[in-house]
This record gives C-alpha cells, structure tokens and sequence, in this order.
C-alpha cells in the first residue's frame, strides 16, 4: 500500500496530489559536551624564516612529497579540517593566506583552529634571474614545509556544523598548491570505508601491486623500486584518486 | 648544445667482483622522479596502468530493480507512540466513532460546532493518518481503513446520538460524514441516517416487552371466554324469555339451571 508512506498519494482523477506535511519530527540539537577548547582559538602566526635560520644549503629532498603521508593522517582536537590529496610545499605566503581566511571567516568564541603543519623549516634556494647555468648553489631564498597526500593542513572545532564551515574551508583548499578537500571527521571514515570496499569489491583480477610484487612480465624494468609501495596511486606529487 | 650530455649508464655492465652483477641498472637520462608537471609515463607503464585499472562490479540483476530496503524506518519516537496509544484509547472506550471529511473552516466555526457537539457529549478529535492507519491495520477495525485518507475528524462519544450528531453536521456544510463505527458494527453514512431514524433503546425495549406480555396477559381472558360466552347467551335467553312470556314458571327454571353450571 503506497498510502501508508505520507510523501507518496496516488494521483487521484483530477491529476498528481499534491503530499501533505505528516507528523513533525524534532530533531535534538547536537551535543557538543566532549569538545575542549584550546588557549588560544584563533590559528598561530607562522614565521616566514625559522627562528635559527639555516646556514648550510640543503639538497631539494623532493620524496618528501611523495607517496602517502605518514603523521597527521586523523583528527586530534578539532571536528572539520582541509586534506590534502596530493604533495606540494606550503610558504610564508600559503600560510598568510590560510590564517587570515580562516580568521575572518570563523568566530573565535564558539570556534577553534589549530595548525596540523608545521612552519617553514625547509630552505629552498633560488638563482638570480638571468644568469647562465653554473657558479655553485644559489642562496637561500625562503623556506617551505613539505605536505604529502592525506595530511591534514588545518583543523577546525567548536560548537559548529560542517555546513557552517564548510564555504570557507572550500575557499582556502581551492587556493592551496596542491588538490585538497574541506572533511569531517565522518566524511573522512567514509572516504576510506569506500577506499577499502573498492579495492575488495574490484572485479579485475590484474591489479598493480599484484603485478609489481609478483614481477611479472618483466614490468619493474619500467617501474620504479617505490612503486612496491606506491602501488600505482600515486605518480610524482600527484596522487591518483580513482586508481584502485 | 650547450649542456653536457651525461653518458647513458643503463648498458653498462660493471662486473664488482667475478661474478657479481648488480640486478638493478638505473636510467639517468630526462627529469626526476617527483617534478611539478605531470611526468610523461614510458609506454609500459600506461599499458601496465591501463590493464590495472579498476572494474565495478556488475551484479546480474541492477540493484535499481530489487525491491528497497527501508532499514531506517524505526526511529519511534516518543511523540507518536503517544499518539497511537491515544487512538487505541479511544477505539476501546467510545461507543460510536464517526468518522468525517475536514474541510478547512473558519476558526470560529469550528469552536462552535465542538461547542455544540460537546453539548450532547460528543468529542471532536483530529487525527494524523500516519499514525492511526498501522494502528487500525492491527487491530479488528480493519474494513476502516479506505476512510483514513486526506484531511479527517473522530467524532466520539459514549453515547449513541446519531440523531443530535447529523442534525449539528447538516448546519456545517464543510464537514462530510463519510462512516461511523456504532458499538462494533460499521455502518455508511445511509447507515447512519437509518441508524438515526429509529426510536430510543429505552422505548424499543418497552415495544419488545409488550409485545412479548400480549399473549400471557390474553391468556386468562381466553380460558375464561367459553363460560363467559355462555353466561352471557343465557343472559340474552333470560331476557327474551322476560321479554315474551309473562308467567313466573319460567324464571325459576333458567335460574336452576344457571346455578347448576
């Protein structure tokens, strides 16, 4: 009997029935008893240069973009936060960018930020324009901190739902360097719930690390050594979401 | 070409010591392995990516054509499991429970017409379909369910005053009796009408119980009615005989035999 559901009135002979409000259901608040609050809610100003800047000039290091990352992959204190999902390096200007947007966007008294990266400790140094290749490693010209795909840049908390957070979380990801999204401490269980029962529920019988580990065909000729552990999502700094 | 071509060292073979080859060459030729571009893949590779790519699975029947599941469908909460205990309450205690179509009114119309039910002790309750349709399907009123659709009032009252009910309802044009449901027994708004037009319980009784004592109170009069005939036949002889003769011999004859009967 499709009577019994109030959305659904079969049309009767003058044309479609418009459905009636059924009973109200109210809804309970949301409970916001185990959040704690830190000192300071309004996120740290991050220094352009560390406090000892560095004298020795370091090698580029670039596989600390690479690959997956390995801290700051869950939430800690806050409910909401930006993932990243590819690798890149965060500067002065970045972090300017996040920290007045966030500010003017969130409200210090009933919200909380907090920074799940660190500030600039990496030097990188750059050549003056216009000159030929040659005459040794150029001075340090500012310095970055390295994220990888699945860490966590910022996390918000408070007394706050997702939708309120939401816009200006979208705002500040799609300004970053690197591909990133606004996610809830659910959403993110459920990204990876779907990550797991894609690659259970894969009907292909050739999958990358099957191939890889397995060396078949001769194909690590072409691969890399990492991509044992890569295992075909990610190439470069770039990480390959719809690969299994 | 200004830059210096570095030597290619992926064919040569540099024996360590006898008898020891790495198993690795590494090409170093072209750009590093993390650049800020999308790296060209060797042919390889995108075939190796291409053949790896992941398949969804495809069950035989699309899951669209199986009927759904509505796992979601038990959040009860407290409000309306009230709400359906009232609507029991009310099935079991009244007698008759009139069921009509509400159409909308004016506010004041409707306190009145309540105000002249409530005179003959008739309630007026209005009902949510949602929850009395699960009650009635499982209880013994199930042939009421067609009525419970669209907008709909519960006259109810101990009573049976189907007569003071159609008389109030005939001067509100907005509301429609569609049933009733009168000690167990469901009726159509005929029905009711007919239900209306018979006499009082009390008065029906009174008819029963006469009917009934006609016959024993008819009974004395019917044992008695032979010699009561007789007496008065003779009567009628005493009279015509008085009538006619003159003489006293007859008197004492029709007396005797009056007194030996």
């Amino acid at each position: 009997r499709p009577r019994s559901e109030p959305p659904f009135c079969p049309p009767g002979p003058g044309g479609v029935a418009v459905p009636r409000a059924g009973l109200k259901k109210y809804v309970l608040p949301p409970d916001y008893s185990g959040i704690t609050f830190p000192e300071r809610t309004k996120l740290k100003f991050m220094d352009k240069v560390p406090a000892v800047p560095k004298v020795r000039r370091e090698p580029r290091r670039l596989r600390d973009i690479r690959g997956p990352s390995r801290e700051a992959t869950d939430f800690t204190q806050g409910q909401y936060g930006i993932l990243a999902l590819g690798g890149g390096y965060l500067h002065w200007g970045h972090f300017e960018m996040i920290r007045l947007t966030i500010g003017r966007n969130m409200d210090p008294k009933t919200m909380f930020a907090i920074w799940r990266v660190p500030a600039p400790s990496k030097p990188v140094t750059r050549k003056s324009l216009g000159h030929r290749m040659g005459g040794g490693k150029g001075p340090i010209d500012h310095y970055v901190t390295a994220v990888k795909s699945g860490r966590l840049v910022v996390e918000i908390g408070g007394r706050c739902e997702f939708g309120e957070v939401k816009p200006f979380l979208t705002q500040v990801a799609r300004k970053l360097p690197f591909p990133a999204v606004p996610v809830s401490r659910d959403s993110l269980q459920q990204m990876q719930r779907e990550e797991e029962e894609k690659r259970l529920n894969n009907q292909n019988p050739w999958t990358f690390e099957r191939i890889v580990t397995a060396n078949m065909l001769g194909m690590r000729k072409y691969l890399s050594p990492y991509d044992l552990q890569l295992k075909g999502r990610y190439w470069g700094k770039f990480f390959l979401k719809h690969r299994v | 070409l200004p830059f210096p071509r570095v030597p290619a060292l992926s064919a040569a073979r540099v024996p360590l010591s006898a008898g020891w080859l790495p198993a690795l060459q590494f090409v170093r030729r072209g750009s590093k392995a993390v650049t800020r571009h999308w790296k060209a893949m060797h042919f390889q590779r995108q075939k190796l990516m291409a053949v790896t790519e992941y398949l969804a699975p495809r069950p035989a029947v699309p899951p669209r054509c199986l009927a759904r599941r509505r796992e979601t469908l038990e959040e009860d909460n407290g409000y309306a499991q009230l709400l359906r205990r009232q609507v029991e309450e009310v099935f079991r205690d009244n007698r008759m429970i009139a069921i009509c179509q509400f159409n909308s009114m004016p506010g004041e119309d409707v306190v009145l017409m309540r105000h002249y039910l409530r005179k003959h002790n008739i309630e007026v309750k209005f009902v949510l379909n949602e929850i009395v349709r699960p009650v009635l399907s499982q209880s013994k009123y199930k042939n009421l369910l067609p009525l419970f659709v669209a907008r709909n009032i519960l006259l109810v009252s101990r009573e049976a005053k189907a007569k003071e009910m159609l008389r109030v309802l005939r001067g509100v044009p907005q509301i429609n009796l569609l049933g009733a449901c009168i000690d167990d027994t469901i009726l159509s708004k005929q029905g009711v009408e007919n239900f209306a037009k018979l006499p009082l319980l009390e008065t029906v009784q009174g008819q029963t119980v006469g009917a009934l004592t006609l016959l024993p109170s008819q009974t004395s009069s019917l044992l008695q009615r032979g010699s009561a005939h007789l007496t008065a036949l003779l009567d009628q002889h005493i009279h015509r005989l008085q009538a006619g003769e003159t003489g006293s011999p007859a008197e004492p004859a029709p007396a005797q035999s009056s007194g030996a009967q």
